[in-house]
């Protein structure tokens, strides 16, 4: 885990006003917020609204919208993984079986 | 030789700062790597592009650049970890959202149904669904519950009970499938039969062949001399039955109807006349037997001589 200052010094353009506003708003989580100390996800999303703000040129306002994106993304690739685990662990007939309830189902959503 | 800067970013060599920024930024928001968490090219079409912002997007360094000072690769931005190799991991969790399929009622049924969550109350869409396997079981039954029928419970190891109707002439070995009472099925697969395996208990006096019962009857010697009415224990209850004059040991009686009803028809009991001396030879069978055989001398083993 990092201190607040370990983490300042690895994101360039991070300044710890920027960071406590972010943590105020609750797109970072840092584990403890009476000391807070931050883990190397929590950097790489530090890393990722600088990107977002400074490198893409999109304003405050935009970077919520997109983490929100970016988090129901990750979210539904992490139910997909586990499924996909799950499945994987079945008999070949079973998932075969679902692999066709799932075809028939896009297909009716396409109808 | 390196690819030129300036069209990694699409833009002409006399562009503008502002340009340059301008069509690198369309670019990156295009190809971010977290903004493409499931495509494993954009991250090296987007380093490209950000090098060549590296250069050309500062002022000096283009100077330098256009120059010939540095080329193309001279500039290597240090290795940047994206948020996307870590949102996926324990660490990311915190951050996931399920809000992403909340309301597509198939996918929550989909995952509830998997993984133990919610998804109650809706209808229709994509419902896992598995039969239930079969339960075996075995089950002993005595001789005459097997021939008349009977019904009688099973006690299951989760105590849970299951009555089993065992239908007239089961037979050992038979196994009756009790449609539906096995394990529970998944969605709307129903649930798997129950397999029930009969093992039949032998009976001192019954014998079963076929749908005919066989008995062995033993006789007196003077009923099966002079024959008469003798009472016979059938798989219904007691009979009478006549032993003909002259009876004999092995020899058959059919008493017709009195064997096993099944649905494919009903057997006979056939009695087998055993002819038994009595358990002590007195004086009188003794001098009888001496003067019978005077004159009436037979020899029941000419048969055997004649093939052995």
């Amino acid at each position: 885990m990092l201190t607040e200052k370990e983490l300042l010094a690895r994101v360039g353009t991070l300044t710890v006003t920027r960071l406590r506003v972010w943590v105020q708003q609750g797109w970072i989580k840092p584990a403890d917020l009476a000391a807070p100390s931050y883990s190397e996800a929590d950097l790489a999303r530090a890393a990722l609204i600088c990107n977002l703000e400074d490198e893409l040129g999109f304003s405050e306002e935009d970077v919520p919208v997109l983490l929100n994106l970016i988090d129901q993304i990750h979210g539904l690739r992490a139910e997909l993984r586990g499924l996909l685990a799950a499945l994987d662990e079945l008999p070949e007939d079973v998932r075969g079986v679902i692999r066709l309830r799932i075809t028939e189902t896009i297909e009716r959503g396409r109808r | 030789m390196a690819e030129d800067l300036y069209s990694v970013l699409g833009v002409a060599k006399t562009a503008s700062a502002a340009d340059i920024t301008k069509a690198y930024r369309k670019l990156a928001k295009k190809l971010h790597p977290d903004l493409n968490p499931g495509d494993k090219t954009a991250e090296e079409r987007f380093k490209k592009i950000a090098a060549a912002y590296g250069i050309i997007g500062d002022e000096d360094k283009r100077k330098r650049y256009d120059a010939g000072e540095i080329d193309a690769s001279g500039q290597e931005t240090p290795q940047q970890r994206y948020y996307r190799e870590y949102a996926g991991g324990e660490d990311g969790a915190r951050y996931r959202s399920a809000r992403g399929y909340e309301d597509i009622g198939e996918f929550s049924d989909l995952f509830g149904d998997l993984f133990g969550r919610g998804g109650a109350g809706r209808g229709g869409g994509a419902r896992f669904s598995m039969r239930g396997q079969d339960a075996q079981y075995r089950l002993e039954v005595e001789f005459l519950d097997a021939v008349n029928g009977t019904k009688t419970r099973i006690t299951l190891p989760d105590g849970e009970t299951l009555d089993v109707t065992i239908p007239p002439g089961v037979s050992d070995g038979q196994v009756l499938r009790l449609k539906g009472k096995g394990m529970k099925g998944m969605g709307e697969g129903g649930p798997g039969d129950a397999l029930v395996e009969i093992g039949v208990r032998p009976h001192p006096v019954f014998k079963r062949e076929g749908n005919d019962i066989v008995v062995e009857l033993p006789i007196t010697l003077d009923e099966a001399v002079l024959g008469g009415k003798v009472e016979v224990p059938t798989i219904s209850g007691r009979v009478s039955a006549t032993v003909p004059q002259g009876a004999n040991t092995g020899q058959i009686l059919r008493l017709k109807g009195r064997g096993i009803k099944t649905r494919s028809g009903t057997g006979d009991q056939l009695v087998k006349l055993s002819v038994m001396m009595p358990e002590k030879i007195d004086d009188d069978l003794k001098s009888f037997a001496e003067t019978w055989r005077q004159g009436h001398a037979y020899d029941p083993r000419r048969k055997l001589k004649e093939q052995a």
